[in-house]
């Protein structure tokens, strides 16, 4: 059987937590479809379920009903094989490890030999900005440096679905332009498929070829907006017009309840 | 400006050379109890004049506590794992692993002698002395780990032992390290318990039974220090590896996911209640096999069918019921008292050691002096200090149960994050402020596993202290009982208060889980 490219795909998917008496329907007819080398952003407010579709499309959470296929694998599988890359809002860096260690850590878990990356890891850090701190630990860093950290361990096995769950959410705002110009960068030379999670329209219109806008109770979609504008965009884009036309729009999807 | 005389540094030092210089002249002029309190220079010269006993002594002391530290910690530390791989085990095995904390060293001694021979009843009661502390510590350390860095394994596939070797086992190092530092001095006590209840030539234990009839409180005094200084040694080594490493391994941010109770509920009604009659048979069926693989004589050895019917279809019963009854009614009012008196002054201190953490740091050597101090040592010496009377147990309770409450609970304070502890700080909180919002609640989850831990331990120190000092309660039944060759009486008394630990720990532990549930916290195990 032909391998299918890499892509994401969620379909009529639901999942509800049931907890003291009532049901919580946090994914309702879910349907997200992410082409190969897109990225897409899914947007919300807190509690629509954006986080839980993510973990869901990741395998670290079950669902109840509909198909999850990553490349056309199974998330578990997906996973396993090594094609996803993931950050989460939090770094979530292991206090005992040191940057480098940090960022080694899913080639551990996938059974590779960080000692075979060396140069690849070195160049993550570096791509990161965080040169010459190799050897720090975690606590010696500040939260965006941090940050910084995961976002570079995400990269570390080329992935080819690359999963972000808010990752800048902790930045102040222009290192979060910064990083959004960055990851960009990083993107367009991965030709990765991406999902970002966040809160943020301009970040979201900035980054993404598709904007998935999400309600709450119950978790669901309600529009999605193709983003026409060019590659590769250059931080102008975010005082043109049409950008804030189309941020505009993005904000009236949000806002109707 | 005005300059202190002495540097901060060397107030300890100060400190500790005026109560040694109190210490003497207390000593020299027999203000305490008739010279019971000896000179400190009287101790060093009778250490002097006894040195040549030493070296023997101390060698059989340290060589049985450190085999059994060893024996006994590395069954701990595999069983915590296994523990944490499949709580449906742990569930199991909680009636032994309690029933294990809960022998009193001193009622088995004599029966481990009379089962095994030579070295052995030492290192065993040695290792059964450590094996709890470390089983739990490993479980706590196991079980409290950051979900986000295990997402972030799983994200990449990774399953449930890769989590274990990755996040797991290196966040719960300070958890263990912390209970090899209490396990230490429990090893020396292990070991010195079997030597006093167990004849044979070389050990401290009996270098100090031999001595007990002297009267010469120089001596005993000398043998109290050697051992304390041995058990302070081996807890010092822990202690110092422990700050190394515990400052790496702080988390930076505080996780807020509310951990689920796994395998509380996986299975039917009918598997659980099977679990649950496994667990309280699972002791049984030990006790059991011991007795039936070790083939010791039934004259001496009782099965726990042998103590039911003494206590129950016998003649005899009625009266040894009745006399298990009155002891009971003197040992227990006791033992709960010290206990909660011991718990509140570790309470009281841990949560003050970020107030006054100046205190802590001089407090420390001094608990650990009176602590590590193996409890059988410390006993003639208090004895002759206080005298026969209540307080003595008293004492020995409270500082049984304050110690190992202590430092988990100080361990607890010292896992909140920096910037949980600057929130109140940011909103101009006083100490006390900080304290009350932030301390304390962090501790709680410690407060009821000390709780849980010291149960035990309260009512072990009251027996010790009736069999040496006050002739009252359990302790001196099953010290009457021995003189009396009652070999039935004293596997009851040992059954008895194993299953009073038993009974007033899960008590603790329903609270415990009723009240952390309500307050969205994970219960230590």
């Amino acid at each position: 059987m032909p391998r299918q490219p890499a892509g994401i795909s969620l379909r009529a998917v639901g999942k509800t937590y049931r907890g003291r008496g009532k049901t919580v329907e946090a994914l309702k007819d879910m349907n997200l479809e992410c082409s190969p080398g897109s990225f897409t952003a899914l947007i919300g407010p807190s509690g629509c379920g954006k986080s839980t579709a993510m973990r869901v499309a990741l395998g670290l959470e079950s669902f109840d009903s509909g198909e999850v296929l990553i490349s056309g694998q199974t998330p578990a599988q997906a996973t396993a094989s090594g094609i996803t890359g993931v950050a989460f809002q939090d770094a979530a860096l292991l206090p005992w490890r040191s940057v480098a260690k940090n960022v080694a850590l899913p080639l551990e878990v996938l059974g590779r030999d960080p000692s075979k990356y060396s140069v690849e890891i070195a160049q993550l850090i570096e791509l990161v900005g965080l040169k010459g701190y190799e050897n720090a630990l975690p606590g010696e860093l500040s939260g965006g440096m941090r940050q910084r950290v995961s976002i570079a361990r995400s990269l570390i096995t080329s992935p080819k679905v690359l999963f972000m769950d808010e990752p800048f959410g902790a930045l102040d705002q222009i290192r979060r332009r910064q990083m959004n110009v960055e990851l960009q960068r990083i993107w367009s030379e991965t030709k990765s498929t991406a999902l970002l999670v966040t809160h943020g329209i301009d970040e979201a219109i900035f980054l993404a070829d598709q904007v998935v806008v999400m309600h709450a109770d119950p978790g669901r979609v309600v529009d999605i907006i193709d983003v026409p504008f060019a590659r590769p965009r250059h931080p102008d884009l975010f005082s043109n017009p049409e950008f804030h036309a189309l941020t505009d729009r993005i904000s009236m999807v949000l806002h109707e309840a | 400006m005005r300059h202190s005389l002495i540097s901060p540094r060397l107030k300890p030092v100060r400190n500790f050379i005026s109560l040694i210089i109190v210490w003497e002249i207390v000593g020299r002029m027999d203000w305490i109890a008739g010279g019971a309190l000896p000179g400190i220079s009287e101790i060093l010269i009778r250490l002097w004049i006894d040195r040549g006993d030493y070296p023997g002594h101390i060698g059989a002391t340290v060589y049985a506590s450190g085999l059994g530290f060893l024996i006994g910690n590395v069954l701990a530390i595999a069983a915590g794992i296994a523990f944490i791989l499949s709580p449906t085990l742990l569930r199991l095995m909680r009636g032994v692993n309690i029933a294990i904390f809960a022998l009193p060293p001193i009622a088995i001694a004599p029966i481990l002698v009379l089962t095994l021979s030579g070295m052995a009843p030492r290192v065993t009661l040695a290792a059964l002395g450590v094996y709890f502390v470390t089983m739990s510590a490993t479980v706590i350390g196991l079980s409290q780990y950051d979900t986000r860095s295990a997402d972030l394994v799983r994200a990449y596939g990774g399953g449930n032992w890769l989590i274990l070797k990755l996040v797991r086992i290196r966040g719960a190092i300070p958890d263990i390290l912390s209970g090899l530092r209490i396990a230490a001095p429990n090893a020396v006590l292990g070991a010195i318990l079997a030597e006093f209840g167990g004849g044979g030539r070389w050990g401290l234990g009996t270098y100090l039974l031999g001595s007990l009839g002297r009267g010469d409180p120089a001596r005993l005094w000398g043998i109290g220090l050697v051992a304390t200084l041995i058990a302070g040694l081996s807890y010092a080594i822990f202690a110092v590896i422990s700050t190394r490493i515990s400052g790496s391994t702080r988390s930076v941010t505080l996780n807020t996911a509310i951990p689920s109770s796994q395998g509380e509920n996986a299975y039917g009604r009918p598997i659980q209640a099977l679990i649950l009659c496994g667990t309280i048979t699972l002791p049984f069926v030990l006790w059991w096999a011991f007795i039936k693989l070790t083939g010791v004589p039934d004259l001496i050895a009782k099965t726990p069918y042998g103590v039911f019917e003494y206590l129950f279809l016998k003649d005899t019963s009625v009266i040894a019921r009745g006399k298990l009854m009155a002891a009971l009614g003197q040992t227990l009012p006791i033992a709960a008292f010290g206990m909660i008196a011991g718990l509140a002054f570790a309470f009281l201190l841990a949560i003050s050691s970020r107030l006054f953490p100046g205190f802590i740091k001089g407090f420390i050597p001094v608990a650990l002096v009176t602590q590590t101090m193996p409890l059988v040592a410390l006993t003639p010496l208090l004895v002759l200090i206080l005298g026969r009377g209540y307080s003595v147990t008293l004492w020995i309770t409270i500082s049984v149960t304050f110690f190992p409450a202590f430092v988990l609970l100080v361990q607890g304070i010292q896992r909140v994050p920096q910037s949980v502890l600057d929130l109140p700080r940011a909103y101009g909180a006083s100490a006390w402020t900080e304290m009350r919002i932030v301390s304390i609640p962090a501790a709680l989850p410690y407060l009821f596993a000390a709780t849980r831990l010291t149960v035990p331990r309260a009512l072990l120190g009251v027996m010790i202290a009736e069999w040496l000092a006050t002739g009252t309660g359990l302790g001196n039944l099953l010290n009457r009982s021995r003189g009396y060759l009652d070999y039935s009486m004293i596997w009851t008394v040992a059954a008895v208060s194993v299953l009073l630990s038993v009974a007033i720990y899960y008590l603790v532990l329903i609270v415990e889980r009723r009240t952390l549930v309500r307050l969205g916290m994970q219960n230590v195990e």
